[in-house]
């Protein structure tokens, strides 16, 4: 991209209430149908007449449909308007980035709830059997957006290493019963096994469905590439990228958060076709301004340098799990702390540190029109 | 059975060594809680209603020892970070390598209780008084491994500091009644597979224990999980306990042979981490190998457990796999009395 410094969203927004129970066909309260109508307008969205009736409507297949519709037009506005160069939908069709895959595979079965944190739970599902491509499931989501994205379109995309990672692997440890002995052995094999099936079975499919509708990049999205940091593992991550990615015309990038980075950054450079990693920092920053020692929270970018990484860097300068709204000028310090360290302002590209689900649509405007408005300053200190 | 290995065995019991997952009417309790849906009163029910199911499962199933399955605990630290004068509560720290995260204690004074060691730390009411209990605690090294120390002079100071609170409650514990004391110590075999432990580390850790643990008047065991129990070999077999347990999952079992036990071992052998519900004859004749292999090193008890916290599992998986635990040691008892 020519423009210093673009500004891109990395992947949810938090799913309005009106589009919550619009799409369960329950009845909305006089407020959700007036914050739907109050967000239209402020973002221009036009015929909000169609969509109140829609909101009023009675439960059906093609109101759920236009619920997710409604909902990623509302997500695309959102994100043009506050100004992001590269945009999607907010993940607006997905239920959540693991599940919403999960359900649409064949041979993935849900066992129930296991814990995250605290009171935060998910639904972990257990592979049963070989993984079976049964529909697309990014497809229609992706050329809905396309088509109403006025700016250029990011396909934020769940890997198969974190699939496989959240996932029981039933199918592939039982397949091995009584050819390998060793129980950490079998396990590691199974997951090989599990992962390069689910690769090829299903997610290559996908993948090639999208670029034949004209997806120009796909993010590679995997949170768990360094839940287990040793050696074979980090390289099985990185044969599963490297596998997912080969040989299509199409530009992909690595999202990865909350994680070891001093691990990752000594494998990176061996990702192929990876134009940007996209990274989390401004979770570990401070919130003073300034560039030098005082952005503690990215020191390890520099490992991904020391270790040879060439790609370019898509840089959070917000931490999505706070309300606190980062001021342009910190914004500012982030961009050109980061741009110092990789030292060619024009492979930093500036984000959040993740997606924003987990915040109001309130707060993630005012984060993300800070962001922009903190790229710009930095922008015009260059 | 190995010829002659009944000659020296004294007992094979099984338990849990962890947190149990929160049954489906919990979990939907604690998100209405959580949104402002419900009050304290009734998250404060379901708890009870689902630690009375905890313990029904593992009394009918037979265990040995009975633990109240640790239901309120958020992470494994949560009791000592919350309450614990000298630390604050830091932000989400992944939970070794699990897709599970733990809220990291941030050391900003000296460390003591907040009152004493909270007896509600375990939920007695619960227990049944006519079987044994077990209480399961952090271990020191890993409350330290995973702590954000901004007040201690190093490391050292902090595992012994930590230690002596370990001593409190657990004297506490053994007061109510409890008759096994379990220390799980993650940390302690997870790092070496990262970069090898010093034998110094593996030696503070042991003096640490003995502070912690030493001559308490109950069965004690220092629990390992989500890595080798080879690395702190042979240091552990000098720990300050009774029994030493092993993740077998992630122990290379050749490496476990040669040395002199001397303690009771408690073999991680039900996976509390893959939903697959093991067959109980293939975990005897692994658990027959395991015997086998180290048989004539003294070994004086063994405890048949999942190889960590169940929390990992969805509820009715765990329970599936209390019930193995308990059929592989009665089939395996079966094969000794014969």
């Amino acid at each position: 991209m020519s423009k210093l410094f673009p500004t891109q969203e990395i992947g949810s927004l938090a799913k309005p209430a009106w589009r919550v129970k619009g799409y369960r066909g329950e009845r909305l309260s006089k407020e959700e149908i007036a914050e739907a109508l109050s967000w239209g307008r402020k973002l221009g969205i036009a015929d909000l007449d169609t969509l109140v009736k829609l909101l009023n409507g009675r439960d059906s297949a093609e109101k759920r449909k236009a619920m997710l519709e409604w909902s990623a037009k509302y997500a695309i506005r959102f994100l043009e308007t506050i100004g992001l160069d590269i945009v999607f939908d907010g993940e607006q069709w997905r239920s959540e980035m693991y599940e919403h895959v999960a359900r649409n595979i064949g041979g993935f079965e849900f066992q129930g709830q296991v814990k995250s944190f605290d009171y935060r739970y998910f639904n972990k599902a257990a592979c049963i059997r070989k993984p079976l491509y049964v529909r697309p499931f990014y497809v229609e989501e992706f050329a809905f957006t396309r088509d109403s994205a006025k700016n250029d379109v990011k396909v934020p995309f769940t890997g198969p290493y974190t699939i496989v990672d959240w996932t029981f692997n039933e199918y592939y440890e039982k397949r091995l019963h009584g050819k390998v002995a060793d129980f950490r052995q079998k396990k590691f094999e199974a997951k090989r096994d599990f992962i390069f099936d689910l690769i090829a079975e299903v997610v290559r499919p996908e993948i090639g469905k999208l670029v034949d509708r004209g997806a120009k990049w796909i993010q590679i999205d995997e949170p768990a590439a360094t839940t287990d940091q040793t050696d074979e593992e980090m390289k099985l991550f990185v044969e599963s990228f490297n596998e997912t990615v080969k040989g299509f015309n199409c530009m992909f990038s690595l999202h990865n958060c909350y994680s070891n980075y001093e691990v990752l950054a000594k494998y990176a450079c061996e990702l192929h076709n990876c134009s940007q990693l996209a990274l989390e920092f401004a979770n570990r920053d401070n919130q003073q301004l300034g560039t030098g020692s005082i952005r503690s929270g990215y020191k390890e970018l520099t490992s991904f340098e020391d270790n040879g990484f060439t790609g370019n860097y898509g840089v959070g300068v917000i931490d999505v799990h706070t309300v606190f709204v980062e001021p342009p000028e910190l914004v500012r310090d982030r961009i050109l702390h980061a741009a110092k360290i990789i030292d060619d302002p024009s492979r930093t590209y500036v984000s959040t540190d993740c997606g924003l689900r987990t915040r109001t649509w309130e707060v993630s405007f005012q984060k993300l029109k800070n962001m922009v408005l903190g790229a710009e300053l930095a922008r015009r200190a260059f | 059975m190995p010829n002659g290995v009944n000659r020296w065995i004294s007992m094979i019991g099984c338990y849990m060594t962890g947190i149990f997952p929160r049954p489906k009417e919990l979990i939907s309790i604690t998100r209405d809680y959580e949104r402002g849906r419900t009050g304290k009163a009734e998250l404060d029910k379901a708890f009870s209603d689902a630690t009375l199911k905890v313990v029904e499962a593992q009394s009918s199933a037979g265990l040995n020892y009975v633990a109240d399955g640790m239901l309120r605990w958020q992470d494994p630290l949560r009791p000592f970070t919350e309450n614990l004068n000298g630390v604050k509560i830091g932000g989400l720290a992944r939970w070794f390598n699990n897709n599970m995260f733990y809220r990291k204690p941030v050391i900003t004074g000296e460390l003591s209780w907040k009152k004493r060691a909270d007896p509600k730390i375990i939920d007695i009411e619960h227990l049944p008084k006519n079987l044994h209990w077990k209480a399961i605690l952090p271990a020191p090294y890993t409350l330290a491994q995973l702590s954000e120390d901004n007040f201690y002079k190093d490391k050292t100071e902090l595992v012994f500091k930590y230690a002596r609170l370990v001593r409190e409650q657990i004297e506490s514990s053994v007061k109510q009644g409890f008759k096994y004391i379990q220390l799980s110590d993650p940390a302690l075999v997870y790092k070496p597979r990262l970069a090898q432990i010093s034998r110094d580390e593996v030696k503070i850790a042991g003096e640490a224990l003995r502070l912690a643990i030493g001559g308490v008047s109950a069965r004690t065991c220092l629990q390992t999980f989500f890595g080798d129990f080879c690395q702190i070999l042979p240091e552990a077999l000098d720990f300050p306990v009774d029994d030493l347990g092993i993740d077998f999952y992630e122990t290379d079992i050749d490496g476990l042979k040669g040395y002199k036990f001397g303690k009771g071992i408690a073999l991680g052998l039900v996976d509390s981490r893959g939903s697959l519900v093991e067959k109980v004859g293939e975990l005897v004749v692994v658990a027959k190998e395991i015997i086998k292999s180290i048989e004539g090193d003294g070994v004086s008890a063994f405890f048949l457990c999942p190889n960590c916290d169940l929390e990992f599992l969805p509820w009715e998986r765990a329970l599936e796999k209390v019930k193995v635990v308990s059929r592989v040691a009665k089939r395996l008892r079966e094969e000794f009395d014969e």
